[in-house]
């Protein structure tokens, strides 16, 4: 059963409130600044769009990867993000917990309101993308890119291949010259009409000397240009180009850029001399002015970004598609995100409550919430302390009545156990009945009186008292009316193992509240050795009154007896023998009743004993060494214990007793026999016992008790009062005297007197 | 049996990766072999150099021309690395070089500008008009003495690996599969190497 004090003792908890740095989700700062960071990232990402067109690398190894890392990413964020919700949503369900399952419903509506557009938003956009990016590579305007390229392409090549004629056209001019020998003017001579004729710019012509090693060494002979030509043009390029031919080379012509934006288109040629051997080189210059070169390269490159645009085009769709797909992502995971925050902001103050709640019910009253908000949930959080504040009062004040009760419980053990000390102690017999007179308790002293046994809680009263010996008890409870609680103390005589024990009985009725009978209270006390001493004083009183009354005409009979025999001793013989005889008779008769009256004196003069520690082993040696030799047929046998301490006793008083004792058992043994005398210490107890044994016929149950009355006898002779001696020496020491039978006959005496 | 098929398959795979090379070449002090189909690569040590050959068989592939075409500069990078086969772990690198070839067409002058590096080193570019010469000049590389054999020592196995991939990548799906490197691994047999100019 649950008590008072099997409730935990109240300890002091703190209220339940977060601790340390506030979680992400509850930090709006935090939020606003992660959402800033993203946006600045996207701004980054967008201001860098411009120059995916023109790097394809950065477009392929970086924006690509980042984009594909950040979808993989985010995709597995949201993986985590939903498969670990909907563990815990398991296992939180599996536990029973309530509000997993508005949690789980919350993120699910969110989640599912958002996957759908999202997807189709996907889905449609990712197509329009295609759609676009197909659209860009339409046919005429490859065609028109390309032609344009072709275009300029082809006036490239017709200028270059003009030059390279021209170059062509001088090398067999001048080889057909004694070149290098010959006159550099004349050289100029054949040159010079190209030139001037505007069919080329400017020629230049080098003269090869070959050395034993090494490469051939071209060095410049002669230069002709236009006057318009620009003065910036850089000789070394045509030195290179003339080197390169001379060396064999193949590649005899190419553009060379020029200050302005204009450039030259250069051609070589190896001049050969008759007899086939190189003999120098030719250079021919076209030159093509800014404007034009401007134009075809802004042609060019409009084709080569076409086409680029065109090579990139899986890249770049899939850069597209990758952001849009990441976006896609983003709105995926942010509005799982968002489910789950709007389901903790939620949840979380009612689970705060419910966990409060279980605090509370485990018996922690102080248990308390800090209220995070002042909406409802701030509202429910006040009444639920209040709440809290409330059940703690009472069970302050629950506690402190247990405490009262506690303490007028301890006060009233206390005081049971002090009435059933009173009890168990007292030598009043207590017996308490309920109201249907079954026995509620039977104290130590009661049982021992009545030789039942103490525990008989719910036995009937007539069971309990169900002995013969008893019934004398029975019948006077069964009898009693209520109304008898008033009448005094009744005297109940029981016969119980063959001595003689009056009770005091009186009773009590127990009422209850409102005067309801509850049950009796029977109360007895064994007056017996109070009738005993009643009896004893009275046949004292009966002995003096008779040694009084009866010894004082004694001695006047005495002599009237002597003197008449003294008057008939001159009378004739009949007579005197007569008068004689009847004088003996009576002067015997009186002797005898003067010993009879000294004996009652004795009883009732008997003084106060004197007692002084006495070693009783030679006391009672002593003593029984007056019938050394006077029984042929009788043995004493002495039993004393070798460390027996000294004894405060009256020794006169004492050998008194002894010799009653033992001349008792002479005479009940006939004068033949065997009689122990035994002294015994029980130190324990603190008693030293003495024990005079016979084996002679012994005495019936019936008559032991009456042994110590005063004149009763079962001999012939004797006054009947040797053991009422005894018991009253006995008595006035303090003891107890006892009478069995000895085994396996006789009588046995006990004398238990404090040592 | 199917764990016991599973585990088989993965010692002959983590075998495979320690081995490197087929073992063929055991012992010669030159040889041919190819990894990826389309990537041979021969090695000869002689002179005190190590002279490793490699050919990119369709290295210029359709992708790539559309992208030279389109005035892209294009780059097949060669990453030839000299290594000793280790048993039961991978094998170690003893040296590595890295060549690359570019080239850049002018839709303009309808000329090809080549160049080449070896370790970052770069040789005279070329211009060229004929696109066979603009193949050989991107796959096929002969003797090139990309390793000192002062480094190899003598009696011991070694083997040549050439990785090759190609900018920019303009072949593929719409996504970027980071772990993917699309490109080809070719070896060269093991050789001993028996000491200076034995070969």
């Amino acid at each position: 059963m649950l008590t008072l004090r099997d409730v935990p003792p109240p300890t002091r908890r703190p209220a339940v409130r977060p601790r340390g740095r506030r979680p992400f989700r509850d930090n709006p700062l935090q939020i606003l600044a992660v959402i800033g960071l993203l946006a600045a990232a996207l701004g980054v990402a967008l201001a860098f769009s411009g120059s995916w067109r023109y790097s394809p690398d950065f477009l392929t190894e970086f924006v690509l990867y980042a984009l594909s890392v950040a979808d993989l990413t985010m995709i597995l964020a949201l993986v985590f993000v939903l498969a670990r919700n909907i563990i815990k949503m398991m296992v939180e369900r599996r536990r029973g917990l309530p509000i997993a399952r508005f949690r789980s419903k919350l993120v699910g509506a969110l989640l599912g309101m958002t996957l759908v557009p999202a997807v189709l938003v996907l889905l449609v956009g990712s197509e329009l993308i295609r759609s676009n990016v197909d659209r860009w590579f339409n046919a005429p305007m490859e065609e028109i890119v390309a032609s344009a390229n072709r275009m300029a392409s082809d006036y490239y090549s017709e200028r270059q291949l003009l030059t390279s004629g021209t170059a062509a056209r001088l090398s067999r001019a001048l080889g057909a010259m004694p070149f290098p020998e010959g006159d550099p003017v004349a050289v100029r001579d054949v040159i010079q009409p190209e030139v001037a004729q505007q069919r080329v710019s400017m020629v230049e012509v080098y003269r090869v000397a070959r050395g034993r090693s090494g490469p051939p060494v071209v060095s410049s002979v002669v230069d002709v240009a236009v006057p318009s030509l620009p003065r910036e043009y850089n000789r070394a390029s045509a030195d290179r180009l003339a080197e390169r031919v001379a060396a064999g080379s193949r590649e005899a012509h190419g553009p060379e850029p020029l200050g302005g934006g204009g450039q030259l288109l250069r051609a070589a040629e190896p001049i050969r001399a008759r007899d086939g051997t190189l003999a120098g080189v030719v250079v021919a210059s076209d030159f093509l002015t800014g404007e034009m070169a401007a134009r075809s390269r802004r042609m060019t490159d409009a084709y080569e970004a076409y086409n680029q645009l065109k090579v990139l085009r899986n890249p770049l769709l899939g850069v597209y598609l990758s952001f849009f797909l990441m976006v896609t992502l983003m709105i995926l995971v942010s509005a799982t995100w968002m489910g789950l925050y709007l389901a903790a902001r939620i949840t979380r103050p009612v689970q705060r409550l419910a966990a409060a709640a279980r605090a509370i019910g485990a018996g922690h009253l102080d248990q308390r919430l800090e209220p995070e908000t002042s909406d409802e949930f701030g509202s429910l959080v006040e009444a639920f302390n209040t709440m809290a504040a409330e059940l703690s009062a009472s069970r302050q004040n629950l506690e402190r009545s247990a405490r009262t009760l506690e303490r007028q419980h301890q006060e009233v053990e206390a005081r049971r156990r002090y009435i059933q000390t009173i009890l168990d102690r007292i030598t009043t017999g207590v017996i308490s009945l309920d109201a249907d007179d079954r026995v509620s308790t039977v104290n130590t002293a009661a049982a021992r009186l009545l030789g039942v046994e103490g525990d008989q809680a719910g036995l009937p009263v007539g069971e309990l008292l169900g002995r013969p010996d008893l019934e004398p008890l029975a019948k006077l409870i069964a009898g009693a009316r209520p109304g008898d609680a008033d009448k005094p103390a009744q005297e109940v005589s029981l016969a119980r193992e063959g001595r003689e024990l009056d009770l005091a009985v009186a009773m009590a009725t127990l009422h209850g509240q409102g005067g309801a009978i509850e049950g009796r209270l029977i109360v007895f006390d064994d007056i017996t050795p109070l009738i005993r001493a009643q009896k004893v004083a009275a046949w004292r009183e009966v002995a003096r009154r008779l040694a009084h009354e009866i010894k004082n005409p004694l001695t006047p009979i005495q002599l009237c007896a002597e003197r008449l025999a003294r008057h008939f001793q001159g009378a004739p013989p009949p007579t005197r023998e007569l008068v004689a005889e009847c004088t003996r008779t009576i002067v015997g008769e009186v002797e005898s009743l003067k010993g009879l009256v000294d004996e009652f004196s004795q009883f009732a003069r008997m003084p106060a004993p004197r007692r002084i520690p006495t070693a009783l082993p030679p006391l009672l040696a002593d003593t029984l060494g007056l019938y050394v030799g006077l029984f042929r047929d009788v043995t004493i046998e002495t039993r004393f214990p070798a460390d027996l301490p000294p004894v405060r006793v009256d020794p006169e008083q004492i050998r008194r007793v002894v010799i009653n004792l033992v001349d008792n058992a002479i005479e009940a043994m006939d004068r033949r026999g065997r009689v122990v005398l035994e002294v015994q210490h029980a130190a324990a107890e603190r008693i030293v016992r003495l024990i005079v044994a016979d084996n002679g016929p012994g005495i019936p149950e019936g008559e032991r008790e009456k042994l110590f009355l005063p004149y009763y006898s079962t001999k012939r002779r004797g006054s009947g009062l040797g053991l009422a001696i005894v018991r009253r020496i006995v008595a006035e020491h303090g003891g107890t005297i006892e009478v069995t039978s000895n085994a396996p006959r006789g009588t046995r005496f006990t004398i238990d007197l404090p040592a | 049996m199917i764990r016991r098929a599973l585990l088989a398959a993965l010692a002959a795979a983590v075998l495979g990766a320690c081995s490197g090379p087929p073992i063929g070449g055991v012992y010669a002090l030159s040889g041919a072999a190819a990894g990826d189909e389309g990537l041979r690569v021969a090695s000869l040590a002689k002179d005190g150099q190590l002279l490793v050959s490699f050919s990119l068989a369709d290295g210029l592939t359709r992708e790539l021309r559309q992208a030279i075409d389109s005035g892209l500069p294009a780059t097949i990078t060669y990453v030839v690395e000299l290594r000793r086969p280790t048993a039961l772990w991978f094998d170690g690198t003893v040296a590595s070089a890295t060549v690359t070839a570019t080239v850049r067409f002018d839709n303009l002058t309808r000329q090809h500008q080549l160049s080449r590096t070896i370790d970052g080193r770069g040789e005279e570019p070329r211009v060229t008009e004929d696109e066979e010469e603009v193949r050989r000049w991107l796959t096929e590389f002969d003797r090139l003495p990309l390793f000192n054999t002062a480094q190899l020592e003598p009696n011991m196995v070694y083997y040549v690996k050439v990785r090759a991939h190609a900018r920019p990548r303009v072949s593929g799906g719409l996504f970027f599969w980071p772990w993917g490197r699309g490109g080809k691994t070719g070896f060269a047999p093991r050789f001993t190497y028996l000491g200076d100019d034995r070969g």
